[in-house]
């Protein structure tokens, strides 16, 4: 074994800190997936890149995550765990190794050989070569990990609670909340569920799944929209643009309450939410687009002609063109008093199979990042209360969580501010 | 008609189209970095120039198949291997080169090992180690006591299934559940014989999967336990317990002239802790007893027993042995936990969620530390 043989000394309960050999294919950041480059309207990128499964690597180092500010990638899965681990010095194993192997999977590179010493080192489920496919690995912690476990209880994130039941959800107790959450995000399925494989090969004894769900995002259609929905349609036209992230995404240094470790990172509020897509295709499209408020075909404010229009709701002051209690409405009423209640919405499709009645379980993975998870989501779902959209849709699971701070360089690793 | 015809000839076209190419990606001889190897010379005059990262394409210029292995001729110790290199074909041999000596040694069938030239790279650059291999007969010893902890072991089960029968012939089903239990465990610290055993242990120790519980066919521990725990009386169970006791006294009967092939030595170190995983953990094969955490600890005394056998041969080759016993101590311990003082078990259908979570976990590492085990201690040529 030639990583013990290079750490003779090393307590190391998990597998494989060592990584593969990054190199080869390491790319820069041509796709324009960083934060400094702004991309105020993020679901318009093109997605013509990851048909062919080369996406650039998406650079793995940086102040935030990476995973967190890009367009939605075609393929992505949500992974909640409880950690394993016995006492805190584990933990951290834990949270280096999810960081090596994220930067590792990241870069992409050739997984080493092993010889004559075991099992290959990587699964070969993406060839000889790791290839990078635009990969991004977005790692955050929930509120369950500041029990009496760790030692972490003085350093709980202020705003971090066990997710808060609305009115019309449906939550399922298996399905909900986690010590951790990962969220893998690529160009193609085979490369989000390669790192899934990865990573929990070299994570088995220190983290086990709670639940998980797989999404992706489809292509615009008409091309050069905006992807659509499993209810028909466009979602996430309205996210603010990256110049507000100081005031709306990112936890700020000294940010009132908040613990110094979590400057920089981001509260990632995940929501599974089924839709009743047959019941859905049962209804009038004129009332659909009155629930929703755009118009199904063109993603256009009812109000507009074109998508990213915005809705004059003043100008509609009894709801005659878009009803007041319309989705974007009530969502983001557009109005100074609720303007930093406005949340970075990253949402997926997913489907998978049937329920009981043999439906189709289909549905929206509803994530969204955001600086102040009561000021933002919840300000926004309380709003949402009674939309007449409650009835095609429940909400049956997610949680609450903060998406690290971003790992910084090679030395840095996932959690080191909150764990050392 | 027509069209018919000339679908199919395409067709071949395709198939031959297909066959060319995957020659072109997996059989070509023609690149330059190629290393030709032959009954007569095993790689040529092949040179190293510097330490680092190489990747060797290996080319069987023989006209029949074999192993090839890329060695330190002093050591013997091997630094990559292909297990078959079909004649005519080309695989590619990744390693990290460092300072040492290296040679190719080819293991063409029929025909006597042929050693390379030795290639010399100088200095002090570490690269990929070189694992010196386990020897069939470095694995006699080991076999030879593995079959004899098995031989005891059956002396014992006799015994404990006769008692069982005579519980059930008796109509005591207390005791007959109190010694099922006692049996089954032991049986379930053999795992690494099951396949020696062949079809007895089916009727030992089968499941009902295929057959269905109400099936007669379906004998052995698992139908005792289903009718035990299922309401169903002694005498509808006494026939199974005869049976059982007979097919393990016939299985001891016929053991000494059972093999258990070398190479099951090591592949059964990871093997029994998948079943586990797999069937116990699960609660798969819990027929009404909720003793499968139980036999899960019966399972980890089995994984003991093979790794102390081979521990003279694993300590100087695996770096992680330690974590493979570090593992099986934390899911020994774990799995103990839930042996509850009046001496049930807790079914790992009603354990907390954060117990079975450890649980599993601690299966999940222990699997993986295990695992290389069946590489490192599969029998190969000195």
């Amino acid at each position: 074994m030639a990583e013990a043989d290079e750490h003779p000394g090393r307590r190391s309960f998990l597998r494989g800190i060592a990584g593969g050999v990054a190199g080869g294919v390491v790319a820069g950041g041509a796709a324009g997936y960083a934060l400094h480059r702004p991309q105020p309207d993020a679901a318009l990128a093109t997605d013509t890149a990851s048909l062919d499964g080369r996406l650039a690597a998406v650079p793995f180092h940086g102040r935030y995550q990476a995973g967190i500010t890009p367009p939605t990638q075609r393929a992505t899965a949500v992974i909640s765990f409880d950690a394993t681990t016995d006492g805190k010095s584990e933990l951290i194993d834990l949270f280096q190794t999810v960081t090596s192997r994220a930067r590792f999977l990241t870069a992409g590179g050739t997984p080493p050989p092993v010889g004559i010493d075991g099992p290959p080192s990587d699964s070969g489920v993406l060839g000889p070569t790791v290839v990078p496919d635009g990969l991004t690995v977005t790692f955050g912690v929930g509120s369950t990990l500041f029990d009496d476990r760790y030692g972490l209880a003085s350093q709980l994130p202020e705003r971090l609670t066990p997710m808060q039941p609305f009115p019309n959800d449906n939550l399922d107790p298996a399905q909900t909340g986690g010590d951790l959450i990962l969220q893998l995000s690529a160009g193609n399925a085979d490369t989000v569920v390669h790192a899934l494989r990865d990573i929990a090969k070299h994570t088995r004894g220190g983290m086990q799944v709670n639940w998980r769900i797989d999404g992706f995002t489809s292509p615009a259609r008409p091309a050069g929209t905006v992807p659509r929905n499993l209810m028909g349609f466009m979602d996430g036209i309205a996210n603010p643009p990256l110049s507000k992230a100081r005031e709306l995404l990112w936890v700020q240094p000294g940010t009132a309450g908040e613990p110094a470790w979590t400057a920089d990172g981001s509260y990632f509020v995940v929501r599974l939410i089924r839709m009743f897509v047959e019941f859905w295709d049962r209804v009038d499209v004129f009332e659909q687009q009155q629930m929703i408020g755009r118009d199904r075909a063109t993603g256009c404010p009812l109000d507009a002609t074109t998508i990213f229009a915005t809705p004059d709701f003043p100008a509609d002051p009894t709801g005659a063109v878009i009803p007041l209690n319309a989705h974007i409405r009530l969502a983001n009423p557009r109005t100074p008093q609720t303007a930093d209640s406005r949340i970075l919405r990253r949402g997926y499709n997913y489907d998978r199979g049937i329920d009981q009645v043999g439906d189709l379980d289909q549905g929206l993975i509803f994530t969204c990042f955001q600086q102040d998870v009561k000021r933002q989501f919840e300000a926004v779902q309380t709003r949402l209360i009674g939309e007449p959209l409650v009835d095609y849709i429940s909400p049956f699971g997610g949680g609450y969580f903060l998406a690290l701070p971003g790992v910084r360089d090679t030395a840095d690793w996932y959690g080191r501010a909150l764990l050392t | 008609m027509l069209s018919v015809a000339m679908r199919k000839v395409s067709l071949l076209t395709i198939a031959l189209l297909a066959v060319a190419t995957s020659l072109t990606a997996c059989g070509g001889s023609g690149a330059s970095n190629t290393i030709s190897l032959n009954n007569a010379s095993c790689g040529g005059t092949w040179t190293l120039a510097k330490p680092g990262w190489h990747t060797f394409d290996l080319y069987n210029a023989n006209s029949v198949g074999g192993e090839v292995d890329l060695i330190d001729p002093k050591t013997g110790g091997i630094y990559a291997e292909i297990d078959q290199l079909g004649p005519g074909t080309t695989q590619t041999m990744s390693l990290d080169v460092g300072s040492g000596r290296y040679a190719f040694r080819c293991l063409f069938e029929d025909t006597d090992p042929l050693t390379g030239r030795t290639v010399t790279v100088p200095g002090h650059v570490k690269g990929f180690a070189a694992t010196v291999p386990v020897t069939y007969n470095d694995l006699l010893g080991p076999d030879k006591e593995y079959q004899a902890y098995v031989a005891a072991g059956l002396t014992t089960l006799v015994g404990q299934t006769g008692t069982l029968d005579s519980d059930l012939q008796r109509g005591n089903l207390a005791a007959a559940c109190r010694d099922w239990l006692t049996a089954h465990l032991t049986y379930e610290t053999l795992g690494a014989a099951y396949d020696a055993f062949g079809s007895f242990d089916d009727e030992i120790d089968g499941r009902a999967d295929a057959l269905g519980v109400t099936n007669p066919k379906w004998t052995g521990f698992y139908r005792i336990e289903y009718g035990l725990w299922h309401g169903q009386p002694a005498s509808e169970l006494t026939p199974y317990a005869n049976e059982l006791a007979a097919d393990v006294r016939s299985l001891q009967a016929a053991w000494p002239t059972m093999e258990i092939p070398l190479i099951d030595i090591g592949l059964r170190t990871h093997e029994i802790m998948e079943n586990a995983l797999e069937f116990q953990l699960t609660g798969h094969d819990d027929y009404g007893s909720g003793t499968t955490l139980a036999t899960v600890l019966a399972n980890i005394q089995g994984t003991r027993e093979l790794l102390s056998l081979l521990h003279p041969l694993l300590v100087s080759r695996y770096p992680g042995l330690p974590a493979v016993y570090t593992w099986l101590d934390r899911l020994q311990v774990l799995v103990e936990a839930q042996h509850q003082p009046d001496g049930t078990w807790v079914p790992v259908s009603q354990l907390p969620v954060s117990a079975s979570q450890a649980i599993d976990a601690a299966c999940g590492q222990v699997l993986e530390e295990l695992a290389p085990i069946a590489s490192i201690a599969e029998p190969r040529n000195a």
